[in-house]
């Protein structure tokens, strides 16, 4: 790589982009402007994010929700400022219809799909199986770049309590398709030993689930994890995919100390796995504001207006220290971030980021950096 | 609100649950009850966010006293399935062979609601101690992770007695939506701050909890920024801050941002809201005790703010 890395260049170059981060730091909208900053850069983007808020999906004007990818309206393309060649997609998705389609994706046939998808276990629990947004989020990647209609994929990473999730889902999946571990519950386990610990395992489901469940649910079990055998192979397929150099792990973090940690860890974390980690943003930071000036000491007026620049002169000197304090941090990060990485702040808008003319703002603060 | 015997605390990252559960906590015994106070743990995690406000760096797996009349534990999902297992099998030999397999090690952990069936287990089995005939933990609160998980878990009675309506699953399922799901007994309050997403999230939140049939008891919103203006310095100064990019802008305008966000509140739900004023050390839980303790939880009247 030559030069310092700079979030701008990543949104015009990269065709995949992948944002991190706990919840609650603002995620989905950063990556939403990062979507923007692409497209207003002459780019056909697609932004793709699991479980997006209502108030976001309402500004770029798409449902959430549909099969397949969908355009940003015109008039919300023009207001966000996009002209072609740049062109914005989004794909807003809900859980549940994500196993669904990975459901579809991994079996051979459509009559599979559909014994797997009208099953009465899989309809109550298919999107509480452990991993398997993050799976799907991967796998979704993997096929809409490899179909070529986009220069660039925006990846929100799912709602979870850790950044890290994320990385491990798939794995923590792949465990529980394992076929060892899964034929142990399976009838037909091939050695002795084998057919009798699997027939312990079957009395004590039966203890538990009760008789006439515990048969439906090796049965499904058996069909469920049939299918999602090739996974194993797939993780390991999707890792390299995702280590490619086409690709940019970026974390969004708030400057609060928890989030941060986990930033630093996250970081330590793709390191190990040798992903392209490249960047911290910063988001909700003071050190994104301009510099500004100090209120006077004195303004002519009553004793009423005095009074209230005193006070505000109070109020001015905490922002200023807090300026201060996200600067130094600011500073931290970016040299945590070393010479393939970056860090960027973007700053707090109190009242959510969630309208156009504020995402195209904070898009355009990304494509500077 | 502590006359219940569960009351979950939920509401996404960085609004300051925990510090709330802890201040809750140490309130809930002030006012006479016997508190057993626990989070949702992940296995093999030491990070435990509700354990530093009692000066400890994590909480034990078993119910052992922080306080007096205070006793705290974590909820884990393999402690409570292991406890599950033994209670239907009769036999500790069987579960802990049946723990120890791999097998069902693996399908535990990563199967479908396995981990919530765990945590609600453990829950269940701690409200169903006694002692001389009396509950051993009168009022059990819980500081929940994210809502998402909150609601997997408020859910989950319902969703699985679809698929279960017989047997020792169900029968537990159904015992624990007695204390759940019963207004007398159980209630959900959600932290969240005067800021526009985290209202906008907690009006969501509210509607995701009634769904499942947890009785939401209030909304606490936390981190209320003082207001040290009176209206008139207001309008003599308001103009020139607009007018000029001035430092201290944000923090000038910031009181009354908060004041329209707990009106929206207010106006998209009948739940009592309660404040709490922004506390110049975010962690100090006795301050946060007596804020509480003052505020008597009750529903401010429309005019009155936070201090």
């Amino acid at each position: 790589m030559t030069g310092p890395v700079r979030i701008g260049d990543l949104i015009r170059q990269r065709r995949i982009i992948v944002c991190c981060g706990a919840g609650g730091v603002g995620k989905t909208t950063t990556a939403a402007a990062m979507s923007i900053a692409g497209a207003r850069a002459g780019r056909r983007v697609l932004v793709l994010t699991i479980d997006p808020s209502r108030r976001l999906a309402e500004t770029l004007g798409v449902s959430r929700n549909p099969k397949d990818p969908v355009r940003v309206p015109d008039d919300r393309q023009r207001a966000a400022g996009i002209a072609a060649p740049g062109q914005l997609d989004a794909w807003m998705l809900d859980p549940k219809l994500v196993a669904d389609s990975a459901v579809r994706r991994l079996t051979k046939t459509p009559e599979d799909a559909e014994k797997i998808i009208s099953n009465r276990i899989y309809q109550q629990v298919s999107t509480m199986v452990a991993g398997m947004h993050e799976y799907t989020a991967m796998e979704a990647l993997h096929r809409l770049v490899n179909e070529g209609k986009y220069d660039l994929v925006v990846l929100d990473t799912p709602p979870s309590r850790h950044a890290l999730d994320f990385l491990e889902a798939p794995r923590r999946l792949s465990g529980l398709v394992d076929s060892r571990a899964i034929s142990a519950f399976l009838p037909s386990a091939d050695s002795l030993v084998g057919r009798a610990a699997s027939k312990v395992i079957q009395a004590i489901l039966g203890a538990v689930f009760g008789e006439e469940f515990a048969v439906e649910f090796v049965s499904f079990l058996s069909t469920f994890t049939g299918i999602f055998r090739s996974l194993n192979v797939d993780v390991n397929e999707m890792r390299t995919f995702l280590s490619g150099a086409d690709v940019a792990f970026l974390l969004v973090s708030s400057p609060a100390p928890e989030t941060l940690n986990e930033a630093y860890f996250f970081q330590d974390k793709t390191r190990e796995l040798e992903l392209p980690f490249r960047g911290f943003v910063l988001n909700r930071s003071r050190a994104a504001m301009g510099e500004r000036p100090m209120p006077p000491a004195e303004l002519k007026g009553d004793v009423v207006l005095a009074s209230a620049l005193r006070k505000f002169r109070a109020i001015a000197e905490q922002e200023q220290h807090a300026v201060l304090r996200d600067r130094a941090l600011l500073a931290e990060l970016g040299q945590r971030a070393g010479k393939d990485a970056t860090a960027l702040a973007l700053p707090e808008f109190p009242q959510g980021a969630d309208d156009i003319g504020t995402l195209v703002a904070v898009a355009d603060q990304l494509a500077a950096g | 609100v502590f006359n219940k015997r569960v009351v979950l605390i939920t509401g996404k990252g960085g609004v300051g649950r925990s510090v709330v559960t802890a201040a809750l906590a140490k309130l809930a015994v002030k006012a006479g009850r016997r508190v057993l106070v626990t989070e949702i743990g992940e296995e093999g995690e030491d990070y435990s966010p509700l354990a530093k406000h009692f000066g400890l760096a994590r909480l034990p797996k078993a119910p052992a006293p922080l306080g007096e009349n205070m006793m705290g534990a974590v909820l884990l999902a393999r402690t409570g399935q292991e406890l599950f297992l033994k209670s239907v099998l009769r036999s500790g030999t069987v579960a802990r062979a049946a723990l120890a397999s791999e097998s069902l090690r693996r399908l535990l952990s990563a199967g479908p609601s396995f981990r919530e069936m765990g945590v609600f287990f453990q829950l269940l089995s701690y409200l169903r101690q006694k002692r001389d005939a009396e509950p051993e933990h009168e009022l059990i609160l819980i500081d929940m992770p994210a809502t998402g998980h909150a609601l997997a878990l408020t859910g989950l009675p319902e969703q699985l007695l679809r698929l279960l309506p017989r047997g020792p699953i169900a029968d537990s399922l159904r015992e624990g939506q007695s204390y759940l799901n019963d207004p007398k007994l159980g209630s959900a309050w959600i932290v969240t701050l005067p800021e526009t997403l985290p209202v906008s999230e907690c009006l969501e939140l509210i509607d995701g909890l009634e769904k499942t049939r947890m009785p939401v008891g209030g909304v606490l919103v936390n981190r209320l920024p003082d207001d040290p203006f009176t209206t008139e310095e207001r309008a003599a100064l308001t103009p020139m801050v607009n007018e000029q990019n001035w430092l201290g802008r944000q923090l000038f305008h910031r009181p009354l941002l908060a004041l329209r966000e707990v009106a929206r509140l207010r106006s998209n739900t009948a739940l009592p809201i309660v404040t709490l004023p922004e506390l110049p050390h975010a962690f100090v839980v006795d301050d946060l005790v007596l804020e509480l303790d003052k505020a008597r939880l009750v529903p401010l009247a429309p005019s009155s703010r936070g201090k």
